[in-house]
């Protein structure tokens, strides 16, 4: 770990007066200083976070909305979050291990790094953490990595369960930095990797996320969130998918589809759903419809298996909520 | 006379230490304030360290020293794959065998000091590509000479039999399967630490072990001081299976760089480091082909494996001389090792050493023998029940292993099993269930123990062996109270020290066999100094009574007229307490029996039917081991073993890179060990069958059992939820899509 100063902020102008190139915001922590530590992350300035009023859980008209610094495991069992959005908090309980999800928050999960290996050892090559200096996981071990939105300079996989629940709801995040505030729709906080996969997203420097809003969606009371891995618990996606599901009538009026583990970021499928509205959800249409998922895929050596796995963990999950 | 009545279960007696936070481990002895060594590894698998430039790490704060290559710790001697764990001494040349290597060793007066100045230390490698692929080597694998004391080709053949492809030639049936598996790694839960303490000449070394008069002694030959001077300290060690009896690299740079500094140095390896500074288990490739007569008897066992060895040599799994060498009873044996050398750090003993790679192989291959002929798995063992071990001819000391086939899938319900598999649905799962036998061989070593009575009216039982989280101060505790007829909470065990009575500590699991044994010894020898006193020591009450007429009896002197406390006696002398040391060591009956802890899994598996994730259910587990001292660690002991074989069946596997010899996922989010949520609920029963022709108090080893056979269960059971068979280990979801 590189020597570093600290500071805490008590206000968010105070936060935002310290942010910017070389500094860190620091929040639940779990995955900064364990990058720290192993110096993928050397930042020179760290501003704890944790006294900001980005808090409360409240749903008004306009949806739902989660302040950034709500940890994991509150929002996960809050009543406006577990009744009307089970997806959310299923996604939440997937995550990580107790332990972290007391810490993690919100706005730091949705920001977390990804779990390649190379990424995290410094002795390999990484255009993700240092740019031009190649990708060791394309010819190296990438059972994990992801298949869609790949390119030639990276195939890391976007590590967040939560995040792809809210891309499925079509939630937006609230954005405060130097310049004012601005509403962005999660799925495009996120860049593909292209050439520059150093460049993860469109925070500008020294923004925050202040808050996280679901629009209201009745029918994510029919939702859920399928997490698919080796080991039962403490372990990041293979597959995962965010789904929701109204009916009318034995048929799809609306649906929601989302995969992780697959994706360089969250991924949403609107080709999925849009093969499955104003169908019965039969199985055999749940399968052809989860055919679409993985048009354009680009498997590696050690992961062409979730070309399978991501058309079943999909099928699996709608089932789960149709059948 | 052995109480051959089944023990009560007790409570560890170091539990309140350890859930405290009270018992202190190697890393937790900070009395002398150690300034903190960090170990510098290669990042390249082979070649040599052309440079390194430490200027910058030697600048930082708080730096004392930064060791290397060209400004080494002297260190004598030679490496050693059963001592040390490697054949060379860390830094006493600048070769680079593997990735992941000791190429330094950094040392301030803080852990974070020395961490943040080893990443500023430069290393210019000449490096050449490593032989680093298992698969590739097979082509070149060699021939070990002797495994376990016996030839690397091994052929028992019935008379006028010519070879054993003859024997199979003639099988009515035959199956023939070849299994793979990983190199995987012990991640003991405590990492690899040492603190090193040096005094007016004597070192003190604080170092998680299961052998402290192993270290001791490579210690003082790689320090050159007297092996008197060198005492190791590990009362507590965190978890061993094998990785914690080879001495490792740090504990001598530790060591060497405490004497250099005049500081007590602290090398705690971080876990990632613990993946290539300490050991593994092979890499292993079995074939194990089996014929058969239509009824199931075994005409022919054929096992053939190469395992994985390392160019810095270490000790390798033998998995056919270890499992088809004597399981079942058959007309014909064949095994073969070979050994596939890559420039890879060390294998070392891990759990179930060759019987946890071997057990996978042949046990499976005799339910894809079971499912040929159309018999039950239970059925075929019974019918090939081995009576004597084959080629020795002689009998087993004790072997109730149809019972455990009978008790278990009685309290497992194996009789609900569908023969057939893919036949029992429930929702999206398939559910199966498998089974398979665990053996293991029973050991003993000599052994030595100190009976002490104190004056406080207490008694000490010590001796040099260790407690890796098994229990043993239990069951120090255990038999010293029943040997002296105390109360439990009379005897104060005393292990994990290489100045105690000489034990060669916990390896083999052997530590109980070995040990209890002395215990007894011990306690009749302090027994009979404390009469020896009694009647002969002046100020004694029973001065001058007959020897003959006083008796020890629950901690009292019973003599004709009047009875007298151990601690009044003492009291009395003016002692502060009498001791005598016993020991114990096999004797003879080794060459008349054979020695052998058996028992039989029974495991549920869950499939899902669309994203194919194998979920253990339910296990049960039937134990023959002898006498069981303690129920309650022991239960602890098979429970554990059957874990470690369900990361085997689906979890563990350390990714080497062929290309570069680095372990892709040298740390535990990315090597997968099961978590809570992966363990059901395991039903262990004992039998209760002591083995006095072992050893006096009839008991034999479990603590490596529970892991054989396990994985197998485990795979059975997916074959016959699934109709899958997967014989390339961890069967993990991909593989049953």
């Amino acid at each position: 770990m590189r020597a570093f100063d600290f500071a805490v902020a008590r206000t968010v102008p105070e936060a935002l007066a310290r942010g910017g190139a070389g500094t860190a915001y620091l929040a639940g922590g779990t995955t900064l200083v364990d990058l720290m530590k192993l110096e993928v992350l050397t930042p020179r300035h760290v501003v704890d976070i944790n006294h900001l009023p980005l808090r409360g859980v409240h749903a008004d008209r306009d949806g739902l909305h989660v302040g950034a610094l709500e940890r994991m495991s509150d929002v996960a069992d809050h009543p406006l979050v577990a009744h009307p959005y089970p997806v959310i908090s299923q996604a939440l309980r997937a995550s990580a291990s107790p332990q972290l999800r007391n810490m993690a928050s919100i706005g730091g999960n949705l920001l977390q790094r990804t779990r390649c290996g190379y990424y995290r050892d410094t002795a390999t090559a990484c255009n993700r953490r240092t740019p031009g200096s190649g990708c060791a996981a394309i010819g190296g071990e990438n059972r994990g990595h992801a298949i869609l939105g790949t390119s030639d300079a990276c195939v890391a996989a976007h590590p967040s369960d939560l995040a792809v629940a809210l891309v499925a709801l079509d939630a937006s995040v609230l954005l405060t930095g130097r310049a004012g505030t601005r509403e962005l729709r999660l799925a495009d906080l996120y860049r593909l990797p292209g050439e520059t996969p150093h460049l993860e997203h469109d925070l500008r420097p020294g923004e925050l996320i202040a808050r996280v809003t679901v629009p209201p969606l009745d029918w994510a009371r029919r939702s859920a969130y399928l997490k698919v891995r080796d080991r039962t618990s403490y372990e990041f996606a293979l597959a995962s998918a965010a789904v929701a599901v109204s009916l009318r009538g034995g048929l799809v009026r609306d649906v929601r589809v989302a995969v992780g583990g697959v994706g360089t970021r969250p991924w949403r499928l609107p080709a999925v759903e849009e093969a499955l509205r104003g169908r019965a959800p039969r199985p055999e249409v749940v399968e052809a419809a989860a055919e679409r998922a993985v048009a354009g895929a680009r498997p590696l050596a050690h992961n062409a298996f979730k070309l399978t796995l991501l058309r079943r963990t999909i099928t699996r999950a709608l089932l789960s909520l149709t059948e | 006379m052995p109480d051959t009545a089944p023990r009560t279960p007790v409570n560890r007696v170091d539990g309140r230490l350890k859930v405290t936070g009270g018992a202190r481990y190697a890393a937790d002895q900070l009395d002398d304030r150690p300034v903190h060594g960090y170990l510098l590894l290669s990042t390249v698998g082979r070649g040599s360290v052309r440079a390194m430039d430490v200027a910058a790490a030697e600048r930082s704060p708080g730096v004392l020293a930064v060791f290397t290559p060209a400004r080494p710790l002297r260190l004598l001697g030679r490496g050693n794959a059963f001592l040390i764990g490697h054949d060379w001494l860390p830094l006493q040349d600048a070769e680079v065998r593997y990735h992941g290597q000791v190429i330094g060793l950094v040392v301030a007066e803080t852990f974070e000091q020395a961490r943040d100045a080893a990443a500023l230390v430069g290393v210019e490698y000449a490096a050449r590509p490593p032989a680093a692929s298992f698969p590739d080597g097979i082509a070149r694998a060699t021939d070990p000479g002797r495994v376990n004391g016996e030839p690397s080709v091994l052929s028992l053949l019935a008379d006028g039999v010519g070879s054993i492809d003859e024997a199979l030639a003639t099988s009515a049936v035959t199956v023939s399967a070849t299994y793979t598996q990983p190199i995987k790694h012990h991640n003991a839960m405590e990492p690899h630490a040492t603190v090193a303490v040096w005094r007016d000449g004597d070192l003190t070394v604080y170092h998680g072990t299961q052998s402290a008069s192993l270290t001791a002694g490579a210690l003082a030959t790689a320090l050159g001081v007297e092996p008197a001077r060198v005492r190791v300290v590990s009362p507590h060690v965190g978890g061993g299976f094998g990785n914690k009896i080879p001495t490792w690299a740090h504990p001598l740079l530790a060591a060497a760089a405490a004497r250099e500094l005049g500081r007590p140095v602290k090398v705690v390896l971080t876990r990632e480091q613990t993946f290539t500074v300490t050991g593994h288990r092979s890499a292993v490739r079995q074939t194990v082909t089996l014929g058969a007569h239509r009824d199931g008897r075994l005409v022919a066992v054929r096992h053939e494996a190469y395992a994985s060895q390392s160019s810095s040599g270490g000790t390798f799994e033998a998995s056919p001389h270890t499992t088809s060498r004597y399981l079942y009873r058959s007309e014909n044996i064949h095994l073969s090792q070979r050994i596939v050398t890559l420039d890879v750090p060390p294998p070392t003993w891990m759990r179930a050493p060759g019987q946890e790679s071997g057990s996978f192989g042949l046990e499976t291959a005799l339910d894809e023998l079971a499912a040929e002929l159309g018999v039950d798995p239970v059925t075929l063992r019974m019918t090939n029940y081995a009576t004597v071990y084959a080629g020795r001819g002689v009998p087993w000391s004790s072997k109730h292993l149809d019972e455990c086939y009978r008790v278990g899938a009685r309290r497992f319900g194996w009789s609900r099993r569908e023969a057939a598999p893919r036949r029992v649905t429930d929702g999206e799962w398939l559910v199966g269930m498998g089974m398979a036998t665990a053996a293991y061989p029973a050991e003993r070593f000599a052994a030595s123990v100190r009976v002490r009575f104190a004056a406080d009216g207490r008694a000490t039982v010590s001796s040099a062996t260790a407690d890796l989280g098994t229990g043993m101060w239990t069951v120090l505790a255990v038999l010293g109270a029943e040997a002296l007829g105390l109360p439990l909470d009379r005897v104060r065990p005393e292990l994990g020290d290489s100045t105690l009575a000489p034990n060669i500590g916990a390896f083999g699991s052997g530590a109980t066999a070995s040990t209890g044994p002395a215990v007894t010894a011990a306690a009749e020898a302090a027994k009979a100094e404390l009469l020896r006193l009694a009647v002969t020591h002046e100020r004694s009450p029973l001065y001058g009574a007959d020897p003959a007429a006083v008796r020890y009896d629950g901690g009292r002197l019973v003599g004709p007229e009047r009875r007298i406390g151990f601690a009044e006696l003492l009291g009395a002398l003016g002692l502060a307490g009498v001791e005598a040391t016993g020991s114990a060591a096999p004797g003879p009956e080794a060459g008349r029996y054979a020695f052998t802890s058996f028992g039989a899994h029974f495991c549920e598996v869950r499939v899902n039917r669309f994203t194919g994730e194998p979920r253990v259910t339910r296990m049960t587990t039937v134990v023959d081991g002898g006498a069981i001292v303690n129920p309650k660690t022991a239960r602890g002991q098979i429970v554990g073993g059957v874990i470690f074989g369900l990361g085997q069946a689906l979890l563990e596997g350390s990714h080497v890179e062929p290309e570069t010899g680095r372990i892709a996922n040298a740390n535990l989010a990315d090597y997968l060990l099961p978590v809570n949520a992966d363990v059901p609920p395991v039903d262990v029963h004992f039998l209760d069958f002591p083995d006095t022709l072992f050893n006096p108090m009839g008991a034999r080893g479990i603590g490596e059992l529970g892991t054989v056979g396990a994985a197998a269960a485990i795979g059975n059971a997916i074959y016959n939820a699934t109709g899958r068979r997967v014989r390339d280990l961890p069967i993990t979801l991909d593989k049953l899509l």
